[in-house]
């Protein structure tokens, strides 16, 4: 479970993922700055053109009252009541420039203040000023006309007009301010957009150079080392990992190579086993031609003896034997080569039977005792106790005849032969014991491959070399095992084991 | 016991001196006080040849309204006025205010719409300097003129 999180958490998928979701992030970042700058710019429009129009309604209103203070002093110097007219029509018009003034500033709590304290002014200019005086200027004339009253209208309008001056430039101000900020904010946001536009640039050039390395260079060197395999150099490898599925992908390629090596090396191992079959097929012909023309020669030489001479009983009867010999001698020789082909196709049938090893040793031992004056055959087997096991007698008899006969005749010189057997626990063990020409150590792997004769062609032991191989094929088959330790000119020892058909204490010895 | 009797002696001084001390209630910045006034009562000293003549003296008397306020009068007027011409004046007043009186000088020619200076005052107007302008807003038996004090601490 974790070696699966960390092979995801370092693939590189993952990865690209990764990098593009913070390119993205970065590109989205970049993007709400600049529509922020956009915002921003857009409301300092709006702030300048909302001053503007703040400023052209003022300006309304303040030629307005300019304008009734005109047509009152009007009034008053003349005496006329006909300018009296459009006095009224111009103070008529005052409520609704109020109004627009106040419904433009109504955004802004403290210009609305501002503007509703004007109207209140100019209300109160015209409430305890003009009104008054038109009406003083209707009773008595000269009493509007002196400098007090042009006075008093010249300081209330001042007044008014200082208001209008201080609502001006504070919307100004405000415009002014709103453009500065919005271009301060729009210089921060178009820095940062820059910036964040720089980053996600060399974002991508390492991502690049990343990809180029972590994936180009792995991929570059794969190819090569793939070149180089199929030139048929098996021993290539890719040296570094590289991260996540570049990673695997080069494993793969070392596990691929590997197993390619390793099957040219068995392939030419077993070709090395084919040739050594073939050469050893080479030499079994040429055995198996000296062997049969052996017997034969002996059989077709008796034969013509006993066909065209005459003979007396006795020795025609050694004659008979002697072919007899030969014969069964050919018998043999067939038939283990017919047991070969047989184990070869898996045709090798075993009876299972209770068997007493024991007592196949004495047999072999009565046989093979009369076969060579030289040597002597010594048991080394427990006092009355079988050795008791399950397989097909025959079989066995096989392989003791063919472990005797081998230490004979590795013994030319002669002497003992030790047969020993014992059990010990759920295993029969049994040892052919020679004191011949051993096997050299050089020769011990092979000694059990098929035709391997050895030195035997050149000492001129006969033999076909398929005893052995036989040998351990049939044991194999019985569930047991065939080995042997052996010494140039010192002897060798056969041992086989087998699983014992009942169970061999320390007391049973 | 010396020491009581000292105690005490010191706070009944301090208890003096604090009496005796005008508390401080002056204006601190410029203002506009906006009142109205009625005309209640008077007369004109009628001196020389008959009518407003040079020297005659007319005492005015006032009645000063904050309808804004109340209905009731917070205060009241006195002007007195000596003709120096026919029409011409010359009136020194004195405005009894809640919190303090306003005192005014200074010609009056018409008494449709006049400028009075202020001189001086007490309580809150205390030191006050400015003007008072006066415009008639009706006349008649209850003329109604609109007080304008512009001041100046």
């Amino acid at each position: 479970m974790s070696g699966g999180v960390v092979r995801l958490r370092h693939s590189v998928a993952v990865r690209m993922v990764m990098a593009s979701a913070l390119l993205s992030v970065l590109v989205a970042a970049v993007f709400a700055l600049e529509q922020l700058a956009v915002s921003s710019f857009r409301d300092a429009s709006r702030q300048e053109a909302r001053a503007k129009d703040v400023g052209r309604a003022a300006v309304g209103l303040e030629a307005v009252v300019l304008d009734l203070e005109s047509g009152l002093r009007g009034y008053v110097i003349s005496g006329n009541r006909r300018l009296l007219g459009p006095w009224r029509q111009t103070r008529a018009a005052l409520p609704g420039r109020v109004a627009d003034l106040e419904h433009l500033v109504s955004a802004d709590p403290a210009q609305l203040e501002r503007v509703r304290e004007l109207a209140t002014e100019i209300e109160a200019y015209q409430r305890d000023y003009a009104l008054p005086l038109i009406a003083i200027a209707g009773q008595d004339p000269a009493a509007a006309r002196t400098p007090i009253a042009s006075a008093e209208g010249e300081t209330r309008i001042e007044s008014i007009r200082r208001r209008f001056t201080r609502l001006l430039a504070l919307e100004d101000a405000r415009a002014a301010a709103s453009t500065a900020s919005a271009n301060s904010r729009s210089q921060r946001a178009h820095a940062l957009g820059i910036g964040g536009l720089a980053f996600s640039a060399a974002l991508v050039l390492v991502l690049g150079f990343y990809l180029a390395q972590s994936i180009g260079r792995p991929l570059r060197a794969m190819a090569a080392a793939a070149a180089e395999l199929a030139a048929g150099k098996l021993s290539v490898r890719i040296t570094g990992s590289g991260p996540g599925e570049v990673g695997e992908l080069t494993g793969a390629f070392n596990s691929m190579a590997d197993s390619l090596e390793r099957d040219r090396r068995a392939l030419e191992t077993q070709n090395q086993l084919l040739l050594e079959q073939s050469r050893l097929k080479s030499e079994l012909v040429s055995i198996v031609s000296h062997e049969l023309r052996t017997p034969l020669t002996s059989i077709i030489g008796f034969t013509n003896v006993l066909l065209n001479r005459p003979l007396d009983q006795a020795a025609r009867q050694r004659y008979l034997e002697i072919i007899e010999e030969q014969a069964r001698r050919l018998a043999s020789m067939t038939e283990d080569f017919l047991d070969l082909q047989r184990i070869e196709e898996g045709r090798l049938e075993l009876r299972q039977e209770l068997i007493d090893l024991v007592a196949l040793l004495r047999e072999q031992e009565q046989l093979f005792a009369a076969q060579s004056t030289r040597h002597t055959l010594k048991f080394e087997l427990p006092p009355d106790r079988p050795l008791p096991v399950r397989g097909d007698p025959d079989r066995l008899t096989q392989v003791l005849g063919n472990l005797i006969s081998n230490a004979i005749k590795y013994s030319p010189a002669g002497g003992e032969v030790e047969l020993a057997g014992e059990g010990s626990g759920d295993v029969v063990r049994v040892r052919v014991r020679d004191h011949g020409i051993g096997i050299p150590a050089d020769q011990q792997p092979r000694i059990f491959t098929k035709f391997f004769r050895g030195e035997a062609p050149t000492r001129g032991i006969s033999g076909t070399g398929l005893g052995l191989a036989l040998a351990r094929e049939i044991i194999e088959a019985h569930g047991g095992r065939i080995g042997f330790s052996s010494a140039a000119n010192q002897g060798s020892t056969f041992w086989i084991e087998l699983p014992a058909a009942a169970k061999y204490t320390g007391a049973q010895g | 016991m010396h020491l009581n009797r000292a105690l005490i002696v010191s706070l009944a001084a301090a208890l003096m001196v604090l009496s005796v001390t005008p508390v401080s209630f002056a204006l601190t910045g410029p203002g506009v006080i906006r009142i109205t006034e009625r005309h209640v009562g008077g007369g004109r000293v009628d001196i020389g040849r008959p009518g407003p003549s040079i020297g005659d003296v007319q005492v005015l008397r006032e009645l000063l309204y904050n309808t804004n306020i109340t209905r009731s009068p917070i205060g009241r007027a006195e002007l007195t006025c000596t003709y120096t011409g026919t029409t011409a004046r010359h009136c020194v007043g004195t405005f009894f205010l809640p919190k303090g009186e306003i005192v005014v000088t200074g010609p009056l020619l018409y008494r449709q719409l006049f400028e009075l200076a202020v001189v001086g005052g007490t309580g809150l107007y205390s030191n006050v300097r400015g003007t008072l302008t006066v415009t008639s807003l009706n006349s008649g038996s209850h003329a109604t003129d609109l007080l304008l004090f512009r001041l100046v601490p």
